[in-house]
Order: C-alpha cells, then structure tokens, then sequence
C-alpha cells in the first residue's frame, strides 16, 4: 500500500463533499493567504485564523503544456481560479470530458495524486470544471 | 549622488556555443568594452558580475584573464534582471563617490546549464513550480488573459516576434537573423497554448559588459559621454494584491521611480529595450512603460509603431525573442544596445536622432510574488 504524502502540509483536506483548500486569514487587516503564512504579510500582524476556502471558484486563465514541468509530462493543463474569498489559486486542471475549459466557468477542488516517488503517492489539488 | 556616465559598451555575439566557457564568453565581452571605452585594465576599480548557471567567482574567473585583479569584485543573481542589477552596483558605487570607474558584466551558457532545452522553473522548493508552472506557462495564462480582456489577437502576438526577428536580421549580434512569416509563427510547435516556439527567446549563450565613470573622469576617455539619468530596482509585491495579472504594478512603479529621478516622461523616450522572454509579453510591457494606456499595447504594433523606422522602436536589438537571451547578460546587453543608438552607432536599426533611451528587465518566478525584480535605466546623450 502506497503512502499518500500530501504536497504541502496543512493545505488541504478532504471532506465528504470533496476537497477543501486551507488558507488562513488575518484577524486585523482580513487578508487571506494561500498556502497559509506564519503571520500576515501585510500588517505583520500575529492574530491569524484558519479558515476553510469554498470549493468553487472562477477559472481566471488556463494553458496546456507541450513541454514537461517539473513533475507533469506532457500535455498537462494548469490555471489561476478566482476563489469567492478574493484570492487567485494556481493549480493543475483536470479534464472533463465535454466540459472544454472556458474563462469565467465555475471549477472544483479536487484532491488527487499528483505523481509517485518510489513508494510514495504525492497528493495535491486539482481544479476541475464543474 | 553624482552624474555617471557610460563610457564603453560591448557584448560577445549571442547564439549556441557549447564549446565556449563561462569565461570565454565574458572575456570576449569585457575586452569589447574596454576597448571601446579606451580605458586600460589598470583604471578599472570596481567590478560587479551577474550570472545565474555558473560556480563561484564568475567576475574573478573573467577579469584575471584580462589583467584586472586585486579590486573589489561582487557577483549577483537577480534571475533575468541580474544584468541589470549589476549595473545598477556599479552605478550606486561611482555615483556616491566610491569609485571613479567600473565594469559591469553579464555572461550566462545556457547551452551547458542544467536548463538547456528544457522549460524555466521556478526553484525546486517553490510550490507552484512543483505544481507544472514554467515561464512559458506563466505568460500563456497571461496570453490568454491579454485575448479575454483587451480583444488582442493570436496573429498581433505573433506579429511581435515578425517584428523582432526582423530586427534580429538588422544586427550583426543575433542569434537568429532570419525573418518570420505571422502563418510560420503561428504554425511552430507549440510550447504552452497560445505560446508557439517561435514566440520562445531560445536558449542562448553570450555575454555583455559596460564601463561606468563619473561624468568628470568621463571627459578625460570621450567627448560623447552617455549619462545615466534614471536608474531603479524594485522586486515584486505579493500577488495577492494583484486582481488583474496583465496590469503590473512592479514595472508601474520601478518605471515611474526611474522617470522621476531622470526627470522625462514616457513621451521624452525615443527608443526601448525591454523583456520580451515571449512575444506576448512585449505588449504587456508597452502599458506598463506608459509608452500607450493599459490595452492600448496591441494597437501600436497593429500600427506598426515599434518597428525600426517607426515612432518609438521598441527592442530594436531583435530583443531577446531573435538576439538571443543568455540570461544574466541581456540586462547589460540592452543597455549596450540604448548606448550605440544614443552614440549613432546602431547601423542598419539606427533610431534617427535618439537623445534618450530605455532599457527594461524583469526576472524571475515565485510563488505568491509578481516576480522577481524589475530593473530600469534610463540613458540620455
């Protein structure tokens, strides 16, 4: 059985609906962070609370990579999604089929593998068009 | 702060040359510069080099096989604004007064770094690399923001790099001296959608160097001294503050600090250099240098404003899109370029009559920041 190793600590969870994204947002001044900062790099101050994002946002830009990235091979399609809470989160996009990817359409988290490194999944976020 | 004068430009020519070192390139740039500067190893003070894809000591390693050695020497990395920055420390170094005369060099082999043919990543650690983001992935979701907000067309990004290969044909230097149809561009392979090769700069080796001096030691080398009237630096803000990725407020602000301090405006500026890492990008630029309004960048290349021969040339080198961008050399590498436009020397891409010129460079990707650094200077005759 594969360890699922999450991408980064403490910035997601899965939930019964699905994923959800973990950001944090300052107490005193109301910005959000994603991935979560120490404490707020804007007003520095040190009052920050962990607040669950919505799963849905707005798809802001998307592209498909020709060329392999770090990690993805070729083709790979990632974007900037526009979340209610005011923030733009950058993450790979899963296909769906009939659903072509369209500035403006709504999208879902998701929480899949990424890649494997030897017995280790590698576990992120993905969006998807809903 | 006092007056500061470039008096000596030289860059090695750009292209693939595997076979040439780190140091090799530098020298052949090195030698250009003080050769055209008239000035002796001997006078040269202060040096500070800039390179991402090399060991320790880069500066060193170049001006010992050029007979400078025993002066202080910094070495810096800003990603693609390295050039730029190191120019800009040798600036502050004569400009308050703690040396005459120095030596700013750019040098980067692409061709033997561990990026050779591969797309640019952020750093290994850094999230949204890890997550498939490239430069080139960064300026397509860009490219497709330009199309969705301001109506620009894939044949108008094309056409930058029409533009810039054809400057590229005018200029001894370049990597790729070959003129491009907008359908060639179009149909190249394609990298990141709507990004194609041909709106890629290729990787590309070469090194660049200029010779700073204080405006009173300058009169002693040329009675045609360049003076550095604006110059500013200025690193990224989180992008959390950035609602529309296609409005920089980096570049707004370094531009307008560099034109405060050279006191003109975007309307005094008679030719530019600026990063065009792919073509799309160029127009981007444009807004943000205030040479039009923010969307207005797709209309001056519909109207052929930036060409050779137009209103205001715009990387009139070939920019890095056909001369080639060795990374931490193109910021030094554009400023050569203001120098021989302001000096008359830019043959064939010669900006008639240039009083004052621009060179911009940006560098560098991390999650959660615009970029990495902005770097602007400002040349006047």
């Amino acid at each position: 059985m594969a360890n699922r190793i999450p991408i980064r600590e403490g910035a997601f969870t899965e939930s019964p609906d699905g994923g959800i994204l973990l950001a944090n947002r300052c107490r005193s001044c109301g910005q959000i962070f994603f991935p979560k900062a120490v404490f707020c790099l804007i007003c520095l101050g040190k009052d920050i609370e962990e607040i669950k994002l919505s799963r849905k946002g707005k798809l802001y830009s998307y592209t498909t990579g020709h060329m392999p990235s770090m990690y993805f091979q070729p083709p790979y399609t990632i974007g900037y999604v526009d979340m209610p809470e005011g923030v733009k989160i950058f993450a790979p996009l899963k296909m769906v089929e009939g659903k072509p990817f369209k500035i403006g359409m709504d999208m879902e988290v998701v929480i899949e593998k990424l890649w494997q490194e030897g017995d280790n999944e590698i576990i992120g976020y993905k969006f998807k068009p809903l | 702060m006092r007056e500061v004068a470039v008096i000596g430009v030289g860059q090695s020519t750009f292209g693939k040359f595997p076979q040439k070192t780190v140091v090799e390139l530098g020298r052949e740039a090195v030698l250009a510069a003080l050769q055209d500067a008239g000035v002796s190893p001997k006078d040269i003070q202060v040096a500070c080099t800039s390179k991402i894809y090399h060991e320790m000591v880069t500066g060193q390693s170049i001006l010992k096989e050029v007979g400078i050695r025993g002066i202080e020497m910094i070495n810096v990395e800003n990603a693609c604004a390295g050039g730029a920055t190191a120019f800009r420390g040798v600036w502050k170094e004569i400009a308050t007064g703690q040396y005459d005369i120095g030596i700013a060099i750019g040098v980067e082999s692409m061709t033997t770094s561990p990026i050779a043919g591969k797309l640019i990543p952020p750093t290994k650690e850094d999230l949204e690399g890890q997550l498939g983001l490239t430069m080139p992935g960064l300026f397509a979701l860009l490219a497709r923001r330009q199309m969705h907000e301001y109506g620009t067309t894939l044949e108008d990004f094309a056409m930058v790099s029409v533009k810039n290969h054809h400057h590229g044909c005018l200029n001894p230097f370049a990597q790729y001296r070959k003129e491009f149809t907008v359908e060639e561009i179009l149909n190249s392979r394609m990298i990141c959608d709507p990004i194609t090769l041909l709106q890629c700069c290729p990787n590309t080796d070469g090194a660049a160097a200029a010779v700073l001096c204080s405006i009173k030691v300058a009169k002693r080398y040329t009675i045609k001294p360049i003076k550095v009237i604006g110059s500013a630096l200025l690193s990224g803000e989180y992008r959390y503050l950035q609602e529309n990725m296609t409005i920089s407020p980096l570049g707004s602000k370094t531009v307008k600090m560099a034109y405060e301090m050279a006191g003109v405006g975007p309307e005094d500026i008679d030719v530019v250099e600026l990063h065009d890492a792919f073509a799309n990008e160029e127009m981007l630029r444009y807004e943000e240098l205030g040479l039009c309004k923010v969307g207005e960048g797709t209309r001056l290349i519909r109207e052929k404003a930036t060409w050779v021969g137009g209103r205001l040339p715009v990387n009139p080198s070939g920019g890095l899109l056909a001369l080639g961008h060795p990374l931490s050399a193109s910021g030094i590498r554009n400023i050569t370029e203001i120098v021989w436009h302001l000096r008359g020397q830019a043959g064939e891409r010669q900006t008639p009559d240039a009083k004052i010129g621009l060179a911009h460079m940006l560098g560098g990707v991390v999650a959660g920041i615009e970029a990495g650094a902005c770097g602007i200077h400002i040349l006047a005759r």
